[in-house]
């Protein structure tokens, strides 16, 4: 299995507060590799890290063997690294068919292109429709963004994400605030979407971690605490202390 | 409104455009004329202001560039070709565009628009103290040579008329060309940088370069529209490249109503009208158009247009509020 | 060339830099407060001068005017903070920055129709007329003043906002508006004293400064791009980076003044072009 993120080391500090202090990890090519802990570990920060929102103050990071420490963020993601908002962070005045049709324009390169007519072009058409598709967004295709429902908004940040057509999807509390009913069904859509593309993703609801992960990664006050298989992390002795027991309640494990 | 309708009423406006010269009094050309350099500029402005999320202080640069283009092409070379000249005054002010952009676009909100100031304001110096070019505040003065249709006609432009028609042909082109440049993808991109830069970059926009050439693109048609302005007035002095130059754009575009591709225009037209008719009243019309200015912004935000079109009126009330 | 003639251009540099500073640092204060360049500020400033002029020649008192003229700029600038600028703050910045530039021209404008176009003299007050030698050249007395006085204004104001319970309130306030409200302070107030207080500051520059610089229809655009000259290589809403660049400026523009008279101004814009391109949030700046 090969190995297509890889962080070395990293730090970051914000004015003198150390967030996060020493992560290297690795994730492997198509795994599906979830990241836990409790609130201020630093799991956002290490994902701005990772896609190139923030530079760490010592540290590297490479991405498909390049080392993509110093890059800006946009080309990050050209590179094939995307990700999705904790709070959603989607084009709120523009209708949803216009959200997703930024992300294909972007993937088909065609940002600068000032010659053709952006509405007359079948393909991003096309590709378009076709990821609203796959997110079951075609029927509220000309709604404003702003005025859908929060499950569907979801849907439309995942949209976001995916229209890319990435290497790496990395997704922020992908069913934050979502009802059981709702974080089943979009569990099975991240499960869908991701299927032969590599996952990291953040998550508190210990039931998707433990139903989607290859492998857990475990953060604690910007270190990483563990890393390994779901049985490995459910029998870890630190783990259940700081972290398990508190979010499951009684004893885990069964 | 339909298909139809859409086009009948454009075709309208299109025969009344052509009809001024027989429908109006001289002196009411004159402003027309104004009216449609000023729409251009306007034009030029929003590409920036409404599409693009920036507000320049200092669009006036590219004008008065421009505009110096023009008139010290026409006072040396007195039989250049004027299709020639205005190309470069356009190109007078993309150049410009492209050096203020590169110091300008990297910064935000005030700091951007002051900035575009401080270098107009240098601008303004420069062509106030190189006398040996500029003239200074006395400035340039020429006649406007003949037009020459290909070798087919030669269209004097001594008469207001003609002078009229050519600048209502170019800035006809100039503001389709923009029109139609925001359908293209480059135009997409500039307003989804506009509303959520950080997702963008995340989607793989550069947001610096695409502000910077919504930026240089925008100097095209100011710098054209300065020279159509000079042309007009055979004139052009240092006073061309002062802050009133630029506050009256953005004067202008923010009556009108940034919101919609022609709120500028409508704004040019009211204030050309508004111009002539309060200087007639008092020598400090200047104050009352600042005070009708402060009212739109505080109470009217989406501009007169809104007035028109409102479904318009809450998208851009809410897109001001995030 | 012998040194004294440099010694007092760098007196007259350093004078000419605390008078920026004066002006920059109310800026300074709304910037951190507001979010937002506070572009009316340079009218407070040209009004400052403008009334120092006609307050003198009717009260027949440059001190008088000293103290007249801050105190209506004031009430100005409440006036426009309660019922105008009160009205944007939830409208983003570009509404802001729209309206206090608006009020900018507007107050220019109507200083030009009260006061016309002509520049005016204000006559150095007695107190402080005369010359003094220095490095063995003479100087004036009043530019002293002028140095000694920014000093004061500027250690009162530093005083006040660290050693006074205003002053801590006002510091909490523009940090972090929302906490000091919720825990009861009356933060309108908070505000409109905060942005009354930068008034004052460039009212007074603008008095002391009139005797000097002289009044005309330009100095507000001319301060204000001083001002952003200042912020912009000083760092956004960093003091310490205005007074340094203010000192730098000073300097800048009196030597420029005395080799290339002519385009002075390219000095700062060089200066400005330059911190831009390698270190585009200014020497003491943060990130925006």
């Amino acid at each position: 299995m090969s190995v297509i993120l890889k962080t070395e080391d990293l730090f970051k500090d914000f004015s003198g507060l150390e967030i996060i202090r020493g992560i290297t990890m690795e994730v492997y090519e198509g795994e599906r590799h979830m990241i836990i802990g409790p609130n201020g570990a630093g799991k956002s920060t290490l994902f701005n890290l990772i896609t190139g929102l923030y530079k760490p103050s010592k540290g590297r990071i490479h991405f498909l063997k390049r080392d993509i420490t110093r890059l800006p963020l946009h080309k990050i993601a050209r590179l094939g690294i995307s990700r999705s908002f904790q709070i959603i962070n989607v084009f709120p005045m523009m209708t949803v068919f216009e959200n997703v049709r930024n992300a294909v324009v972007s993937k088909v390169h065609r940002r600068f292109n000032w010659v053709s007519i952006l509405s007359k072009d079948r393909e991003i058409e096309r590709e378009t429709r076709r990821v609203l598709d796959i997110l079951s967004l075609q029927d509220v295709r000309d709604d404003l963004a702003s005025e859908l429902s929060y499950g569907r908004q979801r849907h439309l940040e995942l949209a976001l994400t995916v229209a890319q057509d990435p290497v790496l999807i990395m997704l922020d509390e992908p069913t934050a605030g979502l009802n059981s009913e709702e974080s089943r069904s979009a569990v099975r859509l991240i499960r869908q979407v991701t299927e032969g593309k590599t996952l990291v993703m953040v998550e508190h609801d210990m039931d998707v971690v433990f139903g989607l992960a290859d492998r857990i990664t475990v953060l604690n006050d910007g270190t990483v605490l563990a890393c390994g298989s779901p049985e490995e992390i459910r029998k870890n002795e630190e783990v259940r202390k700081a972290y398990l027991e508190r979010r499951t309640g009684a004893a885990a494990g069964s | 409104m339909t298909r139809k309708v859409y086009w009948l009423a454009w075709g309208i406006v299109i025969v009344l455009l052509l009809s001024i010269p027989y429908l109006l009094p001289e002196i009411w050309i004159h402003l027309a004329v104004e009216a449609l350099v000023f729409s251009l500029f306007a034009v030029s402005f929003n590409l920036l202001f409404g599409y693009s999320g920036l507000l320049p202080f200092g669009h006036g640069a590219l004008f008065g560039i421009g505009a110096y283009v023009v008139a010290l092409i026409f006072r040396n070379y007195p039989d250049a070709s004027l299709l020639l000249t205005f190309l470069l005054a356009a190109l007078g002010g993309v150049i410009a565009a492209a050096v203020i952009g590169v110091f300008s676009v990297r910064l935000k909100g005030a700091y951007f628009a002051l900035i575009t100031t401080a270098f107009q304001m240098f601008a303004f110096a420069v062509a106030e103290k190189w006398r040996g070019v500029t003239n200074g505040d006395d400035g340039v003065t020429f006649s406007r040579p003949d037009l020459h249709l290909g070798g087919l006609a030669i269209l004097s432009m001594k008469s207001i008329h003609h002078v009229y028609y050519l600048t209502l042909v170019i800035v006809g082109i100039s503001i389709l060309a923009c029109w139609l440049f925001l359908k293209t993808p480059l135009g997409n991109s500039a307003v989804a940088v506009r509303e959520k830069d950080v997702r963008a970059s995340f989607l793989g926009y550069n947001v610096f370069l695409t502000r910077y050439t919504l930026f240089v693109i925008s100097g095209i048609f100011a710098g054209l529209a300065g020279g159509l302005f000079a042309f007009f007035e055979e004139f052009v002095a240092a006073s061309c490249l002062n802050l009133d130059t630029s506050m009256s754009v953005v004067f202008m575009t923010v009556i009108g109503g940034p919101a919609n591709f022609l709120g500028p225009v409508l704004g040019s037209v009211v204030y050309i009208i508004f111009q002539d008719w309060i200087s007639s009243l008092t020598r400090h019309w200047w104050i009352l158009m600042g005070c009708f200015f402060v009212i739109v912004v505080l109470y009217l935000q989406s501009g007169l247009i809104s007035l028109i079109k409102p479904e318009k009126v809450r998208l851009w009330l809410d897109r001001r509020r995030g | 060339m012998d040194w004294s003639i440099y010694m007092i251009q760098g007196i007259h540099g350093l004078v000419y830099g605390m008078l920026m500073f004066l002006v920059a640092s109310g800026l300074t204060l709304v910037l951190g407060m507001m979010g937002v360049l506070n572009v009316t500020h340079a009218a407070f400033y040209m009004l400052g001068a403008y009334l120092a002029y006609t307050l003198t020649a009717y009260l027949g008192s440059f001190w008088l005017s000293l103290l007249g003229a801050p105190i209506i700029v004031a009430a100005l600038a409440v006036f426009i903070e309660r019922f105008l600028l009160r009205k944007t703050y939830r409208g983003g910045h570009q509404l802001q920055l729209l309206l206090t530039f608006g009020l900018f021209f507007i107050v220019g404008e109507l200083m030009r129709v009260i006061w016309g176009t002509a520049p005016l003299t204000v006559p150095v007050p007695r107190l402080f007329s005369g010359e003094v030698s220095v490095a063995g050249m003479s100087y004036p007395v009043y530019r002293l003043f002028i140095l000694g006085f920014s000093f004061l204004v500027l250690i009162v104001v530093a005083l006040i906002l660290s050693r006074t319970r205003i002053g801590i309130i006002i510091r909490a306030a523009v940090g972090d508006p929302d906490m000091v409200d919720a825990l009861g302070t009356n933060i309108p107030l908070v505000f409109s004293g905060v942005f009354a207080g930068g008034a004052v500051l460039a009212a007074l520059s603008g008095v002391i400064a009139a005797p000097f610089l002289s009044v005309y229809s330009g100095m507000g655009l001319d301060a204000l791009m001083d001002c952003f000259v200042v912020i912009v290589i000083g760092g956004f809403g960093s003091l310490l980076g205005a007074f340094i660049a203010s000192l730098m400026l000073g300097q800048l523009h009196s030597f420029g003044v005395l080799w290339i008279p002519k385009l002075a101004v390219v000095f700062q814009f060089l200066l400005m072009a330059v911190v831009l391109v390698v270190k585009p949030t200014g020497f003491f700046g943060e990130k925006e």
